[in-house]
């Protein structure tokens, strides 16, 4: 259109007439920066949250009838997520046939406009993925206050089937602004906990042997019926909603599909 | 003779852990870093705190770059995503207003006074129309025709697929020509 490539030429033109404001100085700045040792971050013990994770661990352990080992580790995240490490993993009643959503604990079938529309951040989806080929989404009183939503992949070229959820890549979003929920894994000795960053989010790569996925609601109770075995997941919080990335995946897979998502 | 070394090897010897070739990198990348930030913030102390921070971050996470991949799109983004994150917290307490140099010379040939003035006219009117458009809109055209980021670039920068920056950067400019012709009728 003649109009319209006119237009842009004017807006060339224009680019060089910018005033912007002058650029600082950043290179001393920022070497200076990352010279400094990081903080540690603050033990896991301390605060309030850490608090109520502990009385959610003691009261999964009752739940689970399993005493951790003296050598169990429970980490705060700070992904409203539990962390712990145990010598054994609990075993895990199969999950029952039927629907993928009811199975493992997603919530409702929905779309992703749909979801769009009852939740209050902006759903993610990973671009290197393209549409997810199901949505669900979970909310109050089962899910997170604010709602959570889960993409599911049931097959993408590149990628293996998971033996634990039967797709190819889960990936559930929820609210991390809302500091009123918790998500846990219980990790076994087979299962490792590596610390990553996305586009300069803090994250989580839990690989290895499969572990053990469980939600705690709102009023921080243990939801038995999402007590699961999951497979490789990367855990971010990607600006303020938390990210779980989970499928029988490699950390190169799980990475590339959280620096896709927009 | 030793040539200037390239951002792909800037990055793997930063990845190496050579904190000079970042500083390299950061001093390449500090402007279109920075007046990303400007366009996204609407502040210059925020874009200032955002590209500082987004370098810093990028630093950490360097080990998440792919190599061979391109080095501008994945800064922008992780400088992008501060200064989203800056934006979003201050509310609309910024709005960008772009603004002309004063002191801005056409580099072409001299022209005419009368022609130099229309030309500034015309500068002027549109950038005023540029300043009304919505966020959205104003963000997009300022990604690719101000910041001349490339679509890539773009959809790091705002955060979304290129598919959409295409899509968007059409219609916002269908809604800049016809406010332009609005104008102009009037």
């Amino acid at each position: 259109m003649p109009e319209t490539a006119e237009l842009k030429r004017r807006l060339d033109l224009l680019s060089e007439a910018i005033d912007w404001p002058a650029t600082p100085e950043l290179t001393d700045r920022v070497h200076a920066r990352i010279q400094a040792p990081r903080p540690s971050p603050r033990p896991w013990f301390q605060g309030r949250w850490a608090l109520a994770a502990a009385i959610a661990l003691l009261a999964l352990a009752a739940l689970l009838a399993y005493t951790p080992s003296r050598d169990a580790i429970a980490s705060w995240l700070n992904l409203h997520t539990i962390i712990t490490r145990v010598g054994r993993l609990p075993t895990v009643t199969p999950q029952p046939p039927g629907p993928l959503g009811k199975r493992l604990g997603l919530g409702d079938p929905t779309t992703l406009a749909q979801a769009q529309s009852k939740v209050t951040w902006h759903i993610l989806v990973p671009a290197s993925l393209g549409q997810p080929d199901e949505v669900y989404l979970q909310l109050p009183p089962d899910g997170p206050p604010e709602g959570e939503v889960t993409l599911v992949y049931g097959s993408r070229p590149g990628f293996k089937t998971s033996g634990e959820t039967g797709v190819a890549v889960l990936i559930t979003e929820a609210d991390g602004t809302i500091n009123a929920q918790f998500f846990g894994k219980m990790l076994g000795n087979g299962t490792t906990l590596t610390e990553v960053t996305v586009n300069g989010h803090q994250g989580y790569w839990i690989a290895g042997e499969p572990h053990i996925f469980f939600f705690l609601d709102a009023n921080g109770n243990f939801r038995d019926e999402t007590l699961r075995l999951a497979t490789n997941t990367l855990l971010i919080d990607d600006s303020g909603t938390v990210i779980r990335i989970e499928g029988d995946l490699n950390e190169a897979q799980a990475l590339a599909i959280a620096a896709s998502l927009s | 003779m030793e040539g200037r070394p390239t951002d792909a090897e800037l990055f793997t010897r930063a990845q190496r852990g050579d904190q000079l070739a970042y500083g390299e990198i950061v001093e390449r990348y500090q402007q279109v870093a920075f007046r990303t930030a400007y366009v996204i913030t609407g502040s210059s102390a925020d874009a200032e705190d955002a590209a500082q921070e987004g370098f810093v971050k990028a630093y950490r996470a360097l080990a998440t770059f792919r190599t061979g991949a391109e080095p501008r799109p994945w800064l922008l983004r992780i400088v992008a995503n501060e200064a989203r994150n800056r934006a979003r917290s201050a509310g609309r307490r910024h709005q960008l207003e772009l603004r002309l140099a004063e002191d801005f010379r056409p580099g072409d040939a001299a022209p005419s006074p009368e022609a130099a003035a229309l030309a500034a006219e015309d500068r002027r009117r549109l950038l005023a129309l540029v300043n009304q458009l919505s966020v959205e809109d104003r963000l997009v055209i300022a990604s690719r025709y101000f910041l001349e980021l490339s679509g890539d670039e773009t959809a790091a920068a705002l955060g979304i697929p290129e598919g959409t920056v295409k899509s968007r950067l059409s219609r916002a400019l269908s809604r800049l020509r016809e406010r332009a012709e609005e104008g102009a009728r009037a």
